[in-house]
């Protein structure tokens, strides 16, 4: 009750009457409504006696509706809200492992150029400058789209800066012929390995919990509990109702609470189909879209580790146990998600590596940088080319269709919930007719 | 519901007020059951759509702590330059019953550990991609004596802190990497004779217009100097009060510090730091007195004291032979002037 009537309206007994000796109840809402004259009468008036039970009742019904309909309203645009940001993280995901892998990229790039000696290749300048430019484009991609992620991809943003001006500088000094230029680069990926990754790291695993967390959230359904619980004491109304005035059928009131149990009903098999298909894709499609993703990024640093073991010459045990430990976790995903063919091509590329490794560890170094850095059909750096391509396609696949999928659910859902919400309004009104007429009859 | 259901007003006392009274009841009921039902709506749509997730959190990445390991207690003894007698001549491959030159000879080629980055003693030159220096021509000489070729060597790049494990683990078979023969590191390895005389200086930023300067250790208290982990150039600053020790993987490492402000001088031999200062016109050798002498020797294992006298005979030609000194004009006529004669043998340790 917001507003206290005023003396103005007509009342059936002059506030006069009412003897002082009659008890009146502190319980009641007129309790509270002593400091108005005329109020209290009104009040009493109002909430007396069986009509007076009937209003408040009535007024409950009312209120078990609006949250009945609201609920189903509310749940079901969570519902939708939740896949829609599920896609959203999903895209997300897929960025930021895509920034981590163009990051392993330029390095790898850059390692092998100064494997080589003497100038680097045009091609490889090329690829080296392509990869950091999509990384750039990446980190303000990323940042739009997830402002939770801003401050870590501006952090990444200045490890980013700070590798490339470091890369620049040993570019600089080896275009010098001076052995500085090396240590630069050795200072710029040691620094790339110990900032920016795990920064990219903790955006992608973030998101990957964001993602989760939605596909879990798009099954609203506890809600759907409270509504329920509205719908039990609207029946619960309609029963004393009956009772009370002995008459069974009450069309009106009836007709509004199918009409709130219909509404319930759609919203729920709404619910729960759009909560079905999204645990499907992420089951599917965007499990597989991760699962590819992390080959990627296990390959690549694999495939970084095979120039910096070359790089450390004869020092490089470390570099050679990470590539194994990359390979390992490639061929693990691989297997797990029966990706055969991508299988196959990893073996071959793993073979190449291992002949090279088998020429430097027999103390032919020259000819295994030179196996290593040679792009013709049949070399290591074709195979993994092959590899890391079909790879690419196959997460693009992946996560194209779950990104898609997503967003195909939960189309429906704004226009059920309309319906819904137009319902309920009916309902209610329907409600306030059913009781109303018992009202009307009782006097 | 607890009051008595006596009714106030008989019902059919006021048809006119009735209504009037009904109809102010289900306009004050609208008005109210509006206002709940916006609240609740708007709270509960707040409650559900409003999603705000938490900043990514970014790993803290451990702050290097500056290794402040105390100083080494230098061994002292008299004779870290002695080594052991040299063979009367070298002898013919197959005539070597020694185990470890044995495997050498059966593998095809010696393995050295090497550094990639100590400019005109063993780096990498950037143009080729082949490591050269002085260190590497005399490992080539060792090569030639063995195998009759002087490519028949494996450099393996490590840093000076790898230098005396890999040797004791028989990683390589020897180290030739600017390494200084101390009492300390006879404890751990064998040494061949000394194949070159360095001693430590320090390397800072070069005043405008000097040609010169005199600049000590002890002079630069407070002032950050950079030296590789596991030289004995290292230890050396730490036992000198007043600067403060930075350190890096190996000498070009402390030239990047020293370029990016993290260093404001750099310790080291001064052979190595002649080699730097050649790649950074900003900075200067002091030309103050040298702190150390620096004997350098070819590391062998402990146990290879045959390899090493196999090593002091190859020494003992190429200093009398005159190739010494050509390797020497080769790489370091030029920052260090024509070759001087070459270092003196010690022999005679048992």
């Amino acid at each position: 009750m917001t507003s206290a009537p005023t003396t103005n309206i007509p009342v059936a007994i002059p506030a006069g009457q009412r003897s002082p000796e009659q008890p009146q109840p502190a319980n009641t809402i007129a309790g509270s409504l002593s400091g108005i004259p005329g109020a209290r009468t009104v009040a009493n008036r109002l909430l007396h006696g069986t009509p007076g039970r009937m209003r408040l009742f009535g007024l409950l019904a009312v209120v078990a509706a609006l949250v009945l309909g609201l609920v189903s309203v509310t749940a079901l645009l969570a519902s939708q809200n939740a896949v829609e940001r599920a896609a959203n993280n999903t895209s997300q995901v897929v960025l930021a492992q895509s920034l981590h892998v163009d990051l392993l990229r330029a390095d790898a790039i850059a390692t092998n150029a100064f494997l080589v000696g003497g100038l680097e290749p045009p091609a490889s300048r090329q690829a080296y400058e392509s990869a950091m430019a999509s990384v750039a484009r990446g980190i303000a991609q990323g940042a739009a789209a997830q402002p939770a992620d801003a401050e870590a991809l501006g952090l990444l943003s200045t490890q980013v800066q700070q590798y490339a001006a470091l890369v620049e500088q040993a570019r600089t000094n080896n275009r010098s012929g001076l052995p500085l230029g090396a240590q630069y680069l050795k200072q710029a990926s040691a620094g790339l390995r110990s900032d920016a990754i795990p920064t990219v790291s903790a955006v992608v695993s973030a998101n990957e919990q964001r993602a989760q967390a939605e596909f879990d959230r798009s099954n609203s359904s506890l809600q759907l509990a409270f509504g329920v619980l509205a719908l039990i004491v609207l029946i619960a109304v309609a029963v004393w109702l009956a009772r009370r005035t002995h008459r069974y059928v009450n069309v009106s009131l009836t007709a509004g609470i199918v009409l709130l149990l219909v509404g319930l009903v759609v919203a729920s098999v709404t619910i729960g189909s759009i909560s079905q298909a999204t645990k499907q894709v992420s089951t599917g499609a965007y499990r597989q879209a991760v699962a590819l993703a992390d080959v990627r990024t296990y390959a690549n640093d694999a495939r970084a580790n095979e120039s910096l073991t070359l790089i450390a010459r004869g020092s490089g045990q470390a570099n050679q146990d990470a590539w194994t430990n990359a390979s390992d976790q490639v061929e693990k995903i691989l297997r797990d998600n029966r990706l055969g063919s991508l299988e196959s091509q990893w073996t071959a590329y793993a073979k190449s590596h291992a002949a090279i490794r088998t020429l430097d560890d027999g103390g032919n170094w020259d000819k295994a940088v030179a196996e290593a850095t040679k792009s013709s059909a049949g070399s290591a750096s074709a195979q993994f080319t092959a590899f890391d391509t079909s790879v690419t396609q196959a997460r693009d696949d992946a996560s194209g269709s779950a990104v898609q999928q997503l967003r195909s659910l939960g189309g429906s859902a704004p226009w059920f919930a309309l319906a819904i919400g137009l319902g309920t309004l009916v309902a209610c009104w329907l409600v306030i007719r059913g009781i109303g007429k018992r009202i009307e009859e009782y006097r | 519901m607890s009051h008595p259901a006596t009714p106030a007003s008989t019902p059919a006392r006021n048809k006119r007020h009735g209504a009037t009274r009904r109809a102010a009841a289900a306009r004050r009921l609208r008005t109210s059951v509006t206002t709940v039902g916006a609240v609740a709506g708007l709270s509960l749509l707040a409650a559900c759509s409003g999603v705000t997730y938490a900043e990514t959190t970014v790993p803290v990445s451990p702050t290097t702590t500056a290794a402040s390991k105390p100083p080494a207690t230098p061994v002292s003894c008299d004779n870290a330059t002695q080594s052991y007698d040299p063979l009367p001549s070298i002898p013919a491959s197959a005539s070597i019953s020694d185990t470890t030159m044995k495997k050498i000879i059966a593998r095809g080629y010696v393995t050295v550990g090497v550094s990639a980055d100590t400019y005109l003693f063993a780096a990498r030159n950037p143009l080729n991609g082949k490591i050269e220096g002085f260190d590497i021509d005399i490992a080539k000489a060792v090569a030639t004596s063995i195998f009759g070729d002087p490519n028949k060597v494996q450099l393996r790049v490590i840093t000076a802190a790898d230098r005396i494990p890999l040797l004791e683990k028989r990683s390589v078979d020897m180290v030739v990497r600017n390494m200084s023969m101390t009492c300390d590191r006879w404890n751990d390895i064998a040494f061949s004779a000394e194949y070159y005389r360095s001693g430590q200086t320090v390397l800072v930023a070069k005043p405008a217009g000097a040609t010169k300067v005199d600049t000590t250790l002890q002079q630069l208290t407070g002032k950050k100097v950079c030296a590789p982990t596991g030289t004995s150039s290292l230890d050396k600053l730490r036992s000198v009060k007043g600067p403060i020790a930075v350190t890096a993987p190996n000498h070009t490492g402390c030239l990047v510090l020293f370029q990016q402000g993290d260093a404001d001088a750099i310790t080291g031999d001064d052979t190595v730091l002649a080699g730097l200062a050649a790649q950074d016109p900003y900075t200067i050798v002091s030309s103050a007195p040298l702190i150390t002498q620096e004997p350098y020797g070819i590391g062998v294992n402990k146990e290879d004291r045959y390899f090493a006298s196999y090593l002091n005979t190859v020494l003992a030609q190429v200093k009398s032979d005159g190739e010494w000194k050509s390797i020497y004009n080769r790489w370091l006529a030029k920052p260090l002037g024509p070759a001087p004669s070459p270092p003196k043998p010690v022999y005679g340790r048992r």
